[in-house]
């Protein structure tokens, strides 16, 4: 009897533990390398997979490099190349990093909070630290995010003719939004 | 008077270069404007059900990769989840005993299709294939496809 009943404890516990692990597998991330000599630097990926652990406020997400979608199809090959993402060899970027104001954060209380988030950054197969703001938006039992950063590709070991030429920006601007179930 | 003085030598070079002007600057005006093309318009490179799919990428993610992706797919299978992206909507196809998904990001001017669907419908959808890789965050393998179109 004491068995059983120890063994459903485990069981609620698990459930319960991995109910606060909140995901998506259609996050939208962003990407933005336009400068005044070229707009064309920008492409979008809505298939990212993003996690929120509010108990312990884990945050991460994973992208596809290849399922980044350009306006125009040269760019987006030049995106995918060697000389730059080289997503044949690096097929995904991941993020991986926890809020550090936590407690500023009430799930129980709709609203929209700002939240200080720091982790690491992986691109083109190199990891970097990265602080960024994000607001997180609190409805019910829905919990949103929002976050915009930028990064240096030169930090990433991404390099190319057009950024050198002012085409493409040396610091791009990463948006990522989540609505997490 | 002006033609009188000028080579004719000259001449001929002058509208050669400004021929290639003209075609250098056609060229890059092509380039900068080009569009990816409506994936409703494309012939599928291959075919086949949601469920084939998966099993192939899960027997061999590396020869399925080095087969499908960029490749123009069309593929069969339940409608199991339709998932809010901003302001539009994935379709994803999953096998229940594993957990993999397909999942399709659609064309911007073929976005509003995914009103029409319901989870359970049997469709065919689609597009471009980006490969399959295997989530360290879901722990589970999932293929995605971005300008993806509803056939039926």
């Amino acid at each position: 009897m004491k068995k059983t009943s120890f063994l459903f404890a485990m069981v609620f516990f698990t459930v319960a533990v991995f109910a606060q692990k909140k995901t998506t597998t259609s996050a939208v991330i962003g990407f933005d390398a336009t400068t005044s000599k070229d707009a064309l630097a920008k492409a979008e990926n809505k298939t990212a997979i993003a996690s929120f652990d509010i108990k312990s406020g884990v945050v991460a997400f994973e992208t596809v490099i290849k399922n980044f979608t350009f306006t125009n199809p040269r760019i987006q090959e030049h995106f995918n190349s060697a000389g730059w993402m080289d997503s044949d060899q690096f097929p995904v970027a991941s993020f991986k990093g926890t809020i550090s104001n936590l407690s500023a954060l009430n799930f129980s209380k709709d609203g929209t909070y700002d939240a200080d988030i720091e982790g690491e950054l992986t691109i083109h197969g190199i990891t970097n630290p990265v602080k960024a703001k994000a607001t997180i938006i609190i409805e019910g039992k829905k919990i949103s995010s929002r976050s915009v950063f930028s990064i240096k590709l030169e930090d990433y070991k991404v390099s190319g003719a057009a950024i050198g030429a002012g085409k493409v920006s040396k610091e791009p601007v990463i948006t990522v939004s989540a609505d997490f179930k | 008077m002006l033609f009188k003085i000028v080579n004719p030598g000259h001449k001929k070079l002058g509208i050669l270069l400004f021929g290639l002007l003209l075609a250098g600057a056609a060229f890059i005006w092509y380039i900068f404007n080009d569009k990816h093309a409506d994936t409703l318009e494309q012939k599928a490179d291959f075919a086949l059900t949601a469920n084939d799919l998966i099993k192939e990428f899960k027997q061999g993610s590396n020869g399925a990769n080095a087969k499908y992706v960029e490749k123009i797919i069309s593929v069969s299978g339940i409608v199991t989840e339709i998932e809010n992206a901003d302001t539009t909507a994935n379709i994803k196809m999953t096998d229940p005993e594993t957990g993999d998904y397909i999942i399709f990001a659609f064309q911007q001017q073929h976005q509003e299709e995914t009103k029409k669907l319901q989870e359970g419908m049997h469709v065919t959808i689609k597009g471009s294939c980006s490969g399959a890789v295997y989530s360290e965050i879901l722990g589970i393998n999932f293929i995605s496809f971005k300008r993806a179109v509803i056939i039926n």
